[in-house]
């Protein structure tokens, strides 16, 4: 199999192909044109190849003896890119002899291979107009600065910018935890109870509602760890839940006011909910509910899920299918 | 539902909490003939009985639960309790029969051995 040359290829050719595999035996490849995909060389990385067809049309694997390889242990190749460019004679190559036309004309494209080796060079001094009287018009300048301060010591280094935040980090759910899920919580003040999984959350947490009407349970979030998948789905594809998200979830703490308060006041003011967020369960909870009563079990998993979970004599966790 | 009312708990809300722990007794600590580690402790689990079925509680949180004379806070709750627990999780199998190792932050008392010890369903991994 061959890299086919998709660019290559103007549309005469093609059908000329056409006409001569019907008439003849029939092979599997299409190298008619024999030159490579080439991007331009200015624009290669670094280490990159250029590619070859790997394969003749007989099918036999093509091994170049101008080819580069790995140097063991090292990352390095046993031949560097401008040693490469000589010894595989690509300054032969119309391509590349266009592109070089092309950069020597155009004098303000910086190449990365930097054919263009004279860079316009700023002269080291410059002439600087300067007033007042006495102080004689002119002075020659330098155009860059000396630093004004030299360190003994190297700096520290600073964290690398290589290393990512946690908060960047990819979160990873369970494939049996899909949104529409029953799951069951495992831990926690609503240990037991069956559960329907709303949305994942981008902090790696999932939303999850009772729904609230069938077993007290609110639009809460919940760590993966605590929670066991069934193989339960309901439908939850008529909501949309974009706003809900771990910001709106955030506790509010409400704002110090020193002066005014006295210190001795020990009253605790009791959080209370957010009228949005009483709203947003009505929201899902009305979603969910009605996904349970399209659902064809319905009446059974409206039981379902008022019920709780528990282990009893016999019944073995590792025995059972969820 | 406006906050100025109180909302009323829903049945299922009520229904009483079951047991959501699998039952195991500690056998004792991690031995040879002669010499005994007491870092690592030996659990049996309730109707595990091979080393394939021990899979799904690896690293399952445990728990020693026990009294004591004087009472202490414990979390989550406003009373002072007598209970206390020992927490640790399951690290791996022990033998080819359903046996399990498991590390707790400190070691068992002894006076454990033979008794009940809970491994919770949780971190849960399916």
């Amino acid at each position: 199999m061959s890299t086919p040359s998709t660019k290559a290829v103007p549309t005469g050719d093609k059908s000329k192909k056409t006409t001569t595999t019907t008439t003849t035996v029939v092979k599997t490849t299409t190298t008619t044109t024999k030159q490579p995909q080439q991007k331009s060389l200015s624009t290669l990385a670094v280490g990159s190849k250029v590619k070859k067809p790997k394969t003749t049309a007989s099918g036999k694997k093509v091994v170049n003896s101008h080819s580069n390889r790995l140097l063991s242990n090292n990352g390095l190749m046993r031949f560097s890119r401008g040693r490469m460019f000589q010894r595989r004679a690509l300054y032969r190559i119309s391509k590349w002899k266009d592109e070089r036309a092309k950069l020597k004309g155009d004098k303000t494209k910086k190449t990365a291979g930097s054919i263009q080796k004279k860079k316009q060079r700023l002269s080291p001094l410059k002439k600087k107009s300067i007033g007042g009287e006495r102080n004689g018009k002119e002075r020659l300048v330098r155009t860059k600065r000396f630093p004004r301060y030299y360190p003994t010591e190297e700096r520290p280094k600073k964290f690398s910018v290589k290393r990512k935040k946690f908060s960047t980090h990819p979160r990873r759910f369970r494939s049996s935890l899909t949104p529409g899920t029953v799951v069951i919580l495992v831990a926690g003040k609503h240990a037991g109870k069956r559960v329907v999984v709303v949305k994942h959350l981008s902090s790696g947490l999932l939303l999850v509602t009772g729904p609230y009407k069938f077993n007290g349970v609110p639009l809460r979030r919940v760590n993966q760890i605590y929670v066991i998948a069934t193989s339960t789905k309901l439908d939850l594809s008529a909501g949309k839940f974009d706003e809900l998200d771990d910001k709106f979830f955030k506790r509010v703490r409400p704002a110090k006011k020193d002066a005014e308060k006295d210190i001795f006041d020990t009253k605790k003011e009791k959080p209370k909910l957010r009228e949005e967020r009483n709203q947003a369960q009505v929201n899902v909870d009305k979603v969910v509910v009605n996904a349970v009563k399209t659902h064809a079990d319905s009446r059974l998993l409206r039981r379902y899920l008022k019920s709780r979970f528990q282990l009893w004599n016999g019944v073995l966790p590792h025995k059972l299918q969820f | 539902m406006t906050s100025s009312k109180k909302v009323e708990k829903p049945q299922g809300a009520y229904i009483k909490k079951g047991r959501l722990y699998v039952k195991a007794v500690f056998t004792g600590f991690r031995r040879g003939k002669r010499n005994q580690h007491e870092n690592t402790a030996l659990l049996k689990l309730d109707g595990v009985n091979t080393r394939r079925e021990t899979n799904f509680y690896l690293g399952k949180r445990c728990a020693y639960v026990y009294k004591a004379k004087n009472k202490t806070l414990v979390p989550g709750q406003k009373r002072l309790n007598r209970v206390r627990i020992i927490w640790g999780k399951v690290t791996r199998a022990h033998g080819k029969s359903g046996g399990v190792r498991a590390k707790f932050r400190r070691n068992l008392p002894p006076k454990a051995i033979g008794r009940r010890i809970r491994v919770m369903l949780y971190p849960s991994r399916i």
